[in-house]
């Protein structure tokens, strides 16, 4: 008696499978619908990587020659979105350039922790209590872009592929090749980061 | 715990897992320790409410949109795309 091989494999739904399918039979000419659905995605995902408009298009644009030129060989094990930003990531990494802005470096945990009792906090702060709505404003995201361009880029990327792009951490780790406690460290530091550069804002306010 | 006692150990062990609280990545038990120890001890609380308010807020950044110009640049280099990838 045979027994039926068993497979592990989970069996990815997507929305994008039907479209590449088509595209890897040789519809060559939906090509562009795939551009259309990524393109404002993959335009603010290299623009927050590269920091520069011209960079960002640069980017955008060879994700996309690639994407046609490795296409035949994607295996449907993976969403197709995380294919393609694990592509668009490491064309960003590529394009990298040295920042005074964001220099390269590590984030330790030490440089987020109050060093003097006076500045550990006693009261939750206006900022974090009010509606969210009642908050935001241009001025305010604007600081929060800034501040996002001067994290180095290893806690960059992933506090843009989890907080922004909405990845999961084993996503993130699978775009980025890293282990997910890896992904973990890097974000929480990064978000402490982000937290101290808000902090100081309303503090100055 | 008010601020002057705030240099505890514990509370360094918790600070390190915030993030994953926030994510529901931890398992039940350690959950339970942070919420028995924010309740008590106000800047860990503190801490956590404004690492929460900054993924709100990261959640919200925004998009740019594509520059026009860029957009129609790309979709001529796709159509100037050879009719079958390049074998490779």
């Amino acid at each position: 008696m045979t027994v039926p091989r068993r497979t592990n494999r989970k069996k990815i739904k997507d929305k994008d499978f039907e479209l590449i399918r088509a595209i890897n039979s040789g519809q060559f000419d939906r090509f562009p619908e795939l551009v259309k659905r990524y393109e404002q995605k993959l335009y603010n995902f290299s623009f927050r990587m590269c920091r520069d408009a011209a960079d960002a298009e640069d980017s955008v644009q060879e994700t996309f020659l690639n994407v046609f030129k490795y296409l035949k060989d994607f295996r449907y094990e993976t969403k197709f979105k995380n294919w393609l930003y694990r592509v668009a990531a490491s064309t960003c990494i590529k394009k990298r350039r040295k920042s005074k802005f964001a220099p390269e470096r590590e984030l330790s945990l030490d440089e987020f922790i109050p060093q003097d009792k006076a500045e550990v906090p006693d009261h939750v702060p206006e900022w974090a209590l009010m509606p969210l709505d009642k908050l935001l404003n241009d001025e305010l995201l604007d600081k929060l872009n800034e501040a996002i361009f001067t994290l180095p880029e290893k806690y960059r990327l992933v506090i843009v592929l989890r907080d922004i792009e909405g990845f999961s951490t084993t996503e993130t780790a699978q775009i980025l090749n890293l282990s997910d406690a890896n992904v973990k460290v890097r974000l929480h530091r990064a978000r402490l980061f982000l937290r101290d550069k808000l902090k100081g804002y309303f503090e100055n306010e | 715990m008010n601020k002057d006692e705030h240099d505890h150990k514990h509370c360094l062990g918790l600070f390190e897992k915030l993030s994953e609280y926030l994510d529901n990545e931890l398992d039940e038990v350690t959950c339970q320790e942070i919420e028995n120890h924010i309740k008590e001890c106000v800047p860990c609380f503190v801490c956590l409410q404004t690492l929460k308010r900054t993924v709100d807020l990261c959640k919200q950044a925004g998009n740019r949109t594509v520059p026009k110009d860029f957009s129609k640049k790309l979709r001529e280099v796709i159509q100037n795309l050879p009719k079958s990838p390049p074998a490779g």
